[in-house]
């Protein structure tokens, strides 16, 4: 970027000129005495608005320095002012001095005065010769000043915009950048670009604005030119060729780029073509901004360049040819020449040979048939510069020949057949189009011998009609390739088995350079060396490749071949020693050049044994494991398609037992692994059946336990029959009735219907021919919900239903939650004469809520029983009614027991107590009370609730069983 | 050829097609060329191109004639600019620049022969303008910038007026005849 100055106006001080002039009037009287100064006369001015310079002439008498004064003539201001020398031109003796406007001399009229000065005197001043700008009111236009400049990098320019008359300046810009402007007159305006960068290629615009008016200027900053590397030689040794680089770039293009020109001679960029060889060359570069030279001399000799050969032709022949050229120049044929040949067919090949006018060369070492690319070039023997362009590349075939002998090896099949395999010849092998093989098989023990003769396409026989091959028995195969020109050699190799279990196997892993295999080589060994290799899963007709490899051989790398690897194809490499004679395996590897999950999955087989389940699977097919098995993972799939790992098997294990399951159903997934991850896996499903030896033990062991706590219970009660008779059966006091009538007249005996209960209620107060028997159908009885939540003024059928219950056969025991109701009860039914002449048993009564609550509540008191002979209606309800089953069979008498109307009720001549308290809970009888008797029941009136749930799945008949054993107890 | 010579109206939306890119074209050019010198937005131009446009007063045959002349004016023009910038101010490298200038000097080439051939099929006669005689030699190679822009603004001014012309051939129900002969072209 430049930078913008303005350059300040020189002003001479008043004052220091007047003291000079005074100095100088002084100087001058004194110097009258001496010479007499004149004022210059003839005045001139001639501008060069170019360069920006203004020579002044003038004739000025003896004077040799003069003043001169140049001012601005608009604003009179001075722009230049000092002593100067004069230059006396011999013509005429007029003088001369030439200034250099920082200004353009466009911008503004300058004045210039001179006065003659000799030592402190000086003549008068001159007239003043006034240089006319562009700004004269003549002139109206609206310009820019200078026009085009090409400047240096790093220079100063300063521009002037003269405004149109009239008009208003604005600003005046470098680029884009507005510069700072001094003024010059009254239309031109001046302003200083210093340190200028270099301009764009089309040049720096310099704008200069008005309010509606735009003129400028175009600036070109640039270097001026630098050629550098500046040579000439020659091709054919007459004439000159020059070359120089252009150095650095000097930024200046179209009318003001570089011309360069070599010993006047006008020449383009770069490279000049001289007719003659001058020996001494002078290269001029000239810009805007000046000119450079530079000179170069030689001789001829030391300076020759071989153009390149020409018209390439060849005389080709199996092993060799010769390929002969032209040079364009007879001067050529005594020139001492170094020529390199390159040549090109499966490599490249650079040869070098010299001579005096080389023209032909003679290529030994080719290959029969086979396509060669040959260039030529050349250079000076004695006084090499450098090499000559190089010729136009050439191609020649040599001619066919007998081809090699191919690389015969044998395959036995899984039949134990041989196959004589070789490889196809290539191109470089075969030395020609060939035309076929011929296979000679030569039976060693029979002496029999047979010819095949195959087409080219054939690279191998299968030997299946070669029946002696086989076993111990030996035989050699020879093997013929054949072209036009001839047949190869024979290549042979001894045909039989071998034996390849014995060999030891191990795994090879695939890198970037193959697969890796080494072995171990003994230093007695002398035979070489073969490995083969194909597809492990190959049956027939497998492609096989192999390599022959040198004595002492012990590692190689095999790559892809004939066989293509893939990915998940397992190969088979083997190793032979002695191939030739007597092959013997002696190691084998196996590899993947990369391993994939398996691609098959197993077939997955699954059984229940007992209550365990066995998986069992086959191996994966070969082809289908795509990489070398890691083991099996056996998941368990649950809901949602989750997996659980059961276990992770080695690849030998292909059965597995999951152990410890219920009866559900089951789903399993077995999957097989390689080192690149898991196949999608071998499901099953299965539903476990109950296990049924287990749940017959489990049966048996129950009945075992239970039958051997029912022994030992009968034991013991047996044993112990008086103590429990006593405990629970104690004998009651004989009642004492006022008369005799007792003896006469024994306890009611009824006998109810043996499908119903009857309960007998016998209450004087009430009416019993309006409520004394109802029948609740069973269905009722046996809902057991809703009990409790029937409303207290309960009717009939509740009340039956709590009949019942209460009267049952089994043994009673008290339900309420405390023994304080129960005793309550039992005051309460002091009211009701009570006498049991016998209950039977009724399994249709034995109806008991199931769940506890019910159970509770269907024995919660109810104030509003009708049965209830008390306020309260909480007791002992079946001592205080009895109920019988039609009316016939029912006593309508009231049975009053004398006995109880004096004790106000009936009360237990015994009980038991529980041994805790916590079974007064809801859930348990109440634990208070034992079970009450009558005088001549044989029964507990109040089961309890185990008991009453082993009554229910035992037969009457153990009921009754024990009933009579304890009633055989009574003494 | 005798008879009825017919103009597609296809043909004729080519033609404002094609007037269409040279002024897309010469836009961007006039872009490229402002941005590579720096040349203030606010410039104004000067006309070069002294060629009554094409009134819509006139017969189609008329506005043809006045705009094949302007468009061939301004062919010239832009031969003449190119020309005088490689004189100038060339450098060998090519640059976006140029290549727009190359081509939109293919295009208004393209365009001006099509007007003309729309021209021929109205009866009209291509005149050639005679200004080559005289060709522009600028003082400056400020001038020659100022220059060069007033050729791309007549350019540009040119092919719109061309694209407007074509849109009107295309909505005018008036044939375009041969003026004496019987042979007529008409638009379909």
């Amino acid at each position: 970027m430049s930078r913008l100055l303005n350059i300040p106006t020189s002003k001479p001080n008043c004052g220091l000129v007047w003291v000079a002039f005074v100095l100088l009037g002084i100087s001058a009287l004194n110097a009258q005495a001496k010479i007499v100064l004149t004022v210059p006369q003839q005045v001139s001015l001639s501008a060069n608005f170019f360069t920006q310079q203004l020579t002044i002439f003038w004739f000025g008498g003896e004077a040799t320095t003069f003043d001169v004064i140049i001012l601005r003539t608009e604003f009179n201001e001075t722009v230049f002012y000092n002593t100067v020398p004069a230059v006396v031109n011999q013509d005429g003796g007029r003088h001369q001095w030439t200034w250099t406007s920082v200004e353009p001399l466009e911008c503004t009229s300058l004045s210039v005065k001179i006065c003659s000065r000799d030592g402190m005197t000086k003549s008068d001043w001159s007239e003043p010769q006034i240089l006319k700008g562009r700004d004269l009111p003549s002139n109206s236009n609206h310009q820019v000043y200078p026009q085009d400049k090409v400047v240096p990098v790093g220079g100063n320019t300063t521009f002037c915009c003269i405004v149109e008359e009239g008009k208003e300046f604005r600003d005046l810009l470098y680029g884009s950048i507005e510069m700072n402007v001094k003024r010059l007159s009254r239309r031109s305006y001046a302003a200083t670009a210093v340190y200028q960068n270099l301009s764009g290629t089309t040049g720096t615009n310099v704008l200069c604005r008005l309010r509606d008016k735009l003129a400028g200027s175009v600036i070109f900053v640039g270097y001026p030119p630098q050629p550098t590397n500046f040579e000439c030689l020659t091709y054919d040794l007459t004439s000159a060729v020059c070359y120089w680089d252009t150095g650095r770039a000097t930024n200046l293009y179209g009318k003001r780029k570089t011309s360069y020109s070599i010993n006047k001679r006008v020449c383009p960029d770069r490279t000049c073509v001289l007719p003659q060889w001058d020996g001494n060359w002078t290269l001029v570069a000239v810009n805007p901004l000046g000119q450079y030279s530079l000179t170069y001399s030689a001789e001829l000799l030391h300076r020759v360049v071989p153009v390149a050969p020409d018209k390439l032709a060849d005389a080709a022949q199996a092993w060799n040819a010769t390929v002969h050229w032209q040079w364009p120049y007879s001067s050529y044929s005594t020139l001492a020449l170094v020529c390199q040949v390159q040549l090109a067919s499966r490599n490249i090949l650079l040869r070098n040979f010299s001579g005096v006018g080389v023209r032909s060369v003679f290529l030994p070492h080719l290959h029969p048939n086979t396509k060669y690319s040959v260039r030529v070039r050349c250079g000076s023997l004695n006084h090499f510069l450098k090499w000559g362009n190089w010729s136009k590349e050439f191609n020649f075939t040599t001619k066919s020949y007998a081809p090699e002998a191919p690389d015969v090896w044998m395959w036995v099949n899984r039949d134990n057949s041989v196959r004589v395999m070789w490889k196809p010849l290539t191109q470089w092998q075969s030395h020609g189009v060939l035309t076929g093989y011929e296979v000679t098989l030569w039976n060693l023990e029979g002496n029999e011998k047979q010819t095949n003769n195959l087409s080219p396409k054939n690279n191998s026989l299968n030997l299946t009609h070669w029946a002696s091959i086989t076993g111990d028995k030996k035989a050699i195969a020879s093997v013929k390739a054949k072209n036009v020109k001839g047949t190869s050699k024979p290549s042979s190799i001894m045909l039989g088995s071998i034996d390849d279990k014995s060999a030891p196997l191990a795994q090879t892993i695939y890198t970037s350079s193959g697969f890796p295999l080494s072995w171990q080589h003994s230093d007695n060994r002398s035979c070489s060396y073969l490995v083969e290799w194909c597809e492990a899963v190959c049956t027939s007709d497998c492609a096989v490749d192999w390599i022959r490899l040198d004595t002492g051989s012990s590692h190689v790398s095999i790559k892809d071949s004939i066989v293509k690897f893939q990915p998940g194809v397992r190969y088979n490499f083997s190793l032979y020693e002695c191939p030739s004679v007597s092959p013997v395996l002696i190691q084998r590897w196996q590899g993947y050049i990369q391993e994939l999950p398996p691609s098959t999955s197993v077939n997955l087989e699954i059984n229940q044994q007992d209550c365990d389940v066995v998986l069992s699977w086959e191996e994966i097919p070969l082809a289908g494991r795509r990489g070398f098995l890691l083991g099996y993972k056996v998941y368990k799939v649950n809901n949602f398609s989750n997996f659980t790992l059961l276990d992770d098997l080695s690849p030998e294990v292909r059965t597995y037992t999951v152990k410890d399951l219920y009866t559900s159903t089951y789903k399993f997934t077995v999957k097989a692994y390689t080192s690149a991850g898991e196949d999608t896996g071998g499901t099953a499903a299965i539903t476990l059946k109950q296990c049924a030896d287990g749940l017959i033990l489990e049966i048996l062991t129950a009945l075992g336990i239970v039958t051997l706590l029912l022994t030992t219970v009968s034991c013991f009660c047996y044993k112990k029959r008086r103590w429990v008779k006593k405990a629970f059966y104690p004998d009651i006091p004989e009642p004492k009735l006022p008369g005799d009538w007792s003896r006469t007249q024994g306890p009611l005996d009824v006998k109810p219907f043996p499908h119903s209960m009857v309960h007998i209620i016998e209450k004087p107060e009430r009416d019993f021919s309006k409520d004394t028997l109802v029948i609740i159908p069973e269905e009722e009885d046996y809902e057991g919900e809703g009990i409790g939540d029937e409303p207290v003024d309960t009717d009939e059928p509740q009340l039956l239903r709590y009949y019942n219950q209460v009267v049952d056969e089994r043994p009673i025991r008290p339900r309420f939650p405390d023994s304080s109701v129960s005793s309550s009860s039992s005051v309460d039914s002091a009211n009701t004469d009570v006498t049991y002449t016998g209950i039977q048993t009724s399994h249709s009564s034995l109806v008991f809520p199931s769940d506890s609550q019910g159970f509770s509540e269907g024995f919660q008191p109810h104030s509003g029983l009708s049965l209830s002979s008390g306020n309260t209606g909480e007791g002992y309800h079946p001592q205080m009614h009895s109920v019988a089953l039609g009316g016939n069979l029912a006593s309508p008498e009231p049975i009053v027991e004398p006995h109880a109307v004096g004790s106000g009720g009936y009360k237990p001549q015994n009980s038991w107590l529980l041994d805790s308290p916590t079974e007064g809970d809801e859930n348990s009888p109440a634990p208070s009370l034992g079970s009450p008797t009558s005088v001549a029941s044989t029964q507990f009136l109040l089961p309890d609730r185990e008991r009453h749930e082993e009554k229910r799945q035992q037969p009457p008949s153990a009921a009754n069983w024990f009933t009579n054993l304890l009633s055989s107890a009574k003494p | 050829m005798g008879g009825v010579m017919t103009v597609k109206r296809s043909t004729v939306a080519k033609v404002a097609d094609l007037a269409a890119l040279v002024q897309h074209e010469c836009t961007d050019v006039l872009i490229q060329y402002r941005n590579q010198e720096n040349l203030p937005n606010d410039m104004g131009s000067d006309r070069l191109v002294f060629v009554s446009p094409p009134s819509s007063q006139l017969d189609i045959r008329s506005k043809l004639q006045s705009l094949h002349s302007g468009l061939d004016k301004c062919y010239s023009l832009l031969e003449r600019a190119i020309a005088l910038e490689k004189m100038e101010l060339d450098r060998d490298q090519m640059s976006e620049y140029k290549n727009g200038r190359r081509r939109l000097k293919e295009e208004l080439l393209n365009l001006l022969k099509s007007t003309e051939e729309l021209l021929k099929a109205a009866g009209g006669k291509p005149v050639r303008n005679q200004d080559d005689l005289e060709p522009y030699h600028p003082n400056n190679v400020f001038h020659l910038k100022l220059w060069v822009y007033s050729v791309y603004i007549e350019v540009k001014l040119w092919s719109k007026t061309a694209f407007t012309v074509m849109k009107e051939l295309q909505s005018a129900k008036e044939p375009l005849k041969r003026g004496k002969r019987s042979t007529r072209r008409t638009l379909q």
